[in-house]
């Protein structure tokens, strides 16, 4: 009897158990849905040709554009990506191809997994001190190598473990073949997985592109459109920041604006991710 | 654990190969097709090597110098307050003017004229220590329940369904939406709201319950003595900072114990239904299994709270000072630091804030070199028992 009456009662709770983990997912897609349902509402509502093609105008009632912004934004990023891909990429190989380093090349692997974990303020800070403070100025490139900075442990990780991936029958071909242990990473290894390398990097891209905290004190956020990097730049973030945390209405409507813009552009680099993604498999499987 | 497996078997049958495992120079020294090919002369494995080493080596760097820095430009706070920086409740960086007072409280007057005095600026990490932790507290409060039934949603149910990819997919976008866009929705949605439904209907309803009226007061020192008033609901307050911390550290714990479950054998699964037990008896038995990936997956999401800055700067209210209440503006270390850095004044405000700096990346990196211990040790036990 007691038996039984357990047994009823562990059905009951799984039961319950049961409706409460699909009530729990459905509450967290829901909280996706009313965040980008805000985000669309109001962003698309103050969206028009004006946010795309014209800088601040100085103006709270008629805010103007964030051309700038975008401009800035792509600006630092293709510098971050300059300075952050190579040494990221070369640290990768350095993380899945020089195994015989032992000790070293863990304490390297262990202090990248570490640092893709820093947040992103005290990269700022440290981008403060060590670029603006000694240069004397603000400047898209300190804003550039801060997010680098963040970028590096990402393409890092990504990289070997996407190396790892290449068969190891690979190598030994290529060095019993008599090449050097160059010529097979980059003529077999990095070739074979061209495809997972550039997700990786895209990844660290898309990442970094919506970083505020880190630009604050080393890029500092400009309401001109300047193709200098040596001064103080803009950025969509921190632009968007300065928007909705000031006072005005119409700017406020401008940050969810540029918020959409953001998250579209996000968006359509992670679907260019799943995209080269899905090739590269296919490739690898063919 | 699955890629240290896979590395463990490539150093391996890397070390059995000549010049593959070893310093990278010596691959085809002895053969001479190589050398006749002549394009890619052995100085390029030299160079590669070097320049392989020493992105190795700035990656070390990347992890030194930061902590180097700020501990060399956090020195006078050092030097000033030492370890009782961590306890002191005093965030002040302007002086004040204020009448100075005798032993008895009442104001001095010499000659007809108010004695006045200067305090000066004091530095004290408690209240954002406390800011942090209590707010990264009420995230994983709401986050960590939430996260494990979606795991287990996403493990035992989701796949019977055919949806575990798509729900997978927009959990793993609610992580790809910058951390600004949350701050927005929280400054603009979640705060009104909480201070015109959530925060008045709770006063009213908990109000008169005599242990819970800490929640609705705040003291306050207005001349020498401590006066109790109502909190003004703003919403932007610890409440909203933690559930903002919250609602963004849901991916990252769901994502992270989703694969650690999915780690537990089937064995260990099928053998617990085998004997009878129920549908939740059986997911008790995987989370049990996991537990040590489970703990990992939450420390990340702590390490991920307490690093968090923009949208809780932007919600929490930004007040310097200990309150009980939850319904209280607070203030974090990285919402300190992103408020008052660039308009620090003071060569000592600007090292206190280097002081918070510093605790707070030494505190992110033991939270993640833990969580990834256990994160790593707890799938490898799982992939070890397969």
């Amino acid at each position: 009897m007691v038996a039984r009456r357990e047994n009823k009662l562990a059905k009951v709770r799984s039961g319950v158990m049961y409706v409460v983990c699909t009530v729990f997912t459905m509450f967290i897609i829901a909280i996706l849905a009313a965040v980008t349902w805000y985000l669309v509402s109001i962003g698309t509502s103050s969206l028009s040709w004006v946010f795309f093609s014209q800088s601040p105008s100085g103006d709270v009632n008629h805010p103007g554009g964030m051309l700038h912004a975008i401009v800035g934004t792509l600006i630092m990023l293709a510098i971050a990506a300059a300075i952050g891909v190579p040494a990221g990429i070369l640290s990768g190989v350095y993380l899945s191809e020089y195994s015989g380093d032992g000790k070293l090349l863990s304490a390297v692997r262990f202090t990248a997994d570490v640092l893709t974990g820093l947040p992103s303020i005290v990269v700022g800070i440290v981008g403060y001190e060590l670029l603006v403070r000694p240069a004397g100025n603000y400047s898209g490139y300190a804003g550039a190598i801060a997010l680098a900075f963040i970028m590096i442990p990402i393409v890092a990780r990504t990289t070997e473990e996407m190396l790892k991936l290449v068969p190891h029958s690979y190598r030994e071909g290529s060095l019993g073949l008599g090449a050097t242990k160059s010529q097979t990473i980059f003529r077999v290894v990095l070739p074979a997985a061209t495809g997972s390398v550039v997700t990786g990097v895209m990844l660290a891209l898309a990442r970094v592109a919506g970083e505020t905290a880190p630009l604050l004190f080393t890029a500092l956020g400009s309401r001109l459109l300047t193709l200098n990097p040596n001064e103080p730049f803009p950025s969509l973030t921190l632009q968007i920041y300065a928007y909705a945390t000031g006072p005005y209405p119409e700017q406020k409507k401008l940050a969810w604006a540029g918020m959409l813009v953001l998250i579209a552009m996000l968006f359509v680099l992670n679907l260019t991710i799943r995209f080269v993604t899905n090739r590269s498999i296919r490739q690898n499987v063919a | 654990m699955r890629e240290t497996g896979i590395h463990q078997s490539a150093s391996a049958s890397a070390g059995e190969l000549p010049g593959l495992g070893g310093a990278g120079g010596g691959a085809g020294r002895q053969n001479p097709r190589a050398r006749s090919a002549g394009v890619w002369p052995k100085r390029m494995d030299t160079m590669l090597t070097i320049a392989c080493r020493s992105a190795g080596a700035m990656i070390l760097l990347m992890l030194v110098a930061p902590l180097a820095v700020l501990l060399w430009q956090a020195m006078p706070a050092v030097r000033a307050y030492g370890l009782s920086f961590l306890v002191s409740s005093q965030w002040r960086a302007n002086e004040i003017e204020q009448p100075k007072r005798a032993a008895d409280g009442s104001v001095l007057i010499v000659d007809g004229e108010v004695v006045m005095e200067i305090i000066e600026p004091v530095f004290g990490a408690a209240p954002v220590i406390y800011g942090t932790i209590v707010s990264s507290a009420i995230a994983l409060v709401f986050a960590v329940p939430l996260s494990f039934g979606a795991a287990l949603f996403i493990v035992r149910v989701a796949p019977r369904l055919k949806i575990g990819g798509v729900v997978s997919f927009i959990i793993e976008f609610l992580a790809a939406i910058p951390s600004l866009a949350y701050g927005i929705w929280g400054l603009f949605v979640l705060a009104p709201f909480l201070r015109d439904h959530i925060e008045p209907n709770l006063a009213r309803l908990l109000g008169d319950v005599p242990f819970l009226k800490w929640l609705f007061v705040q003291q306050i020192q207005i001349g020498g003595s401590l006066v109790e008033r109502t909190l003004p609901f703003t919403g932007r307050d610890m409440l909203c900072g933690g559930l903002i911390l919250g609602i963004m550290i849901l991916p990252i714990i769901t994502a992270v114990s989703r694969d650690v479950l999915k780690n537990v054998p089937r064995a260990q699964i099928e053998g617990t239904l085998a004997l009878g037990a129920t549908w939740w008896q059986s997911c008790w038995e995987m989370l049990r299994y996991g537990r040590a990936g489970l703990f990992g997956a939450v420390t990340l999401g702590l390490a991920r709270a307490a690093g968090e800055t923009m949208a809780v700067t932007m919600v929490i209210g930004n007040s310097n000072q200990i309150v009980a209440s939850p319904f209280a503006p607070a203030q974090t270390m990285a919402s300190l630091l992103a408020n008052e850095f660039a308009e620090a004044g003071s060569e000592l405000h600007r090292a206190s804030l280097l002081y918070v700096a510093l605790i707070l990346m030494v505190m992110s990196l033991v939270f993640n070199v833990i969580a990834r211990r256990l994160v790593v040790g707890g799938s490898s036990k799982s992939a070890g028992a397969h």
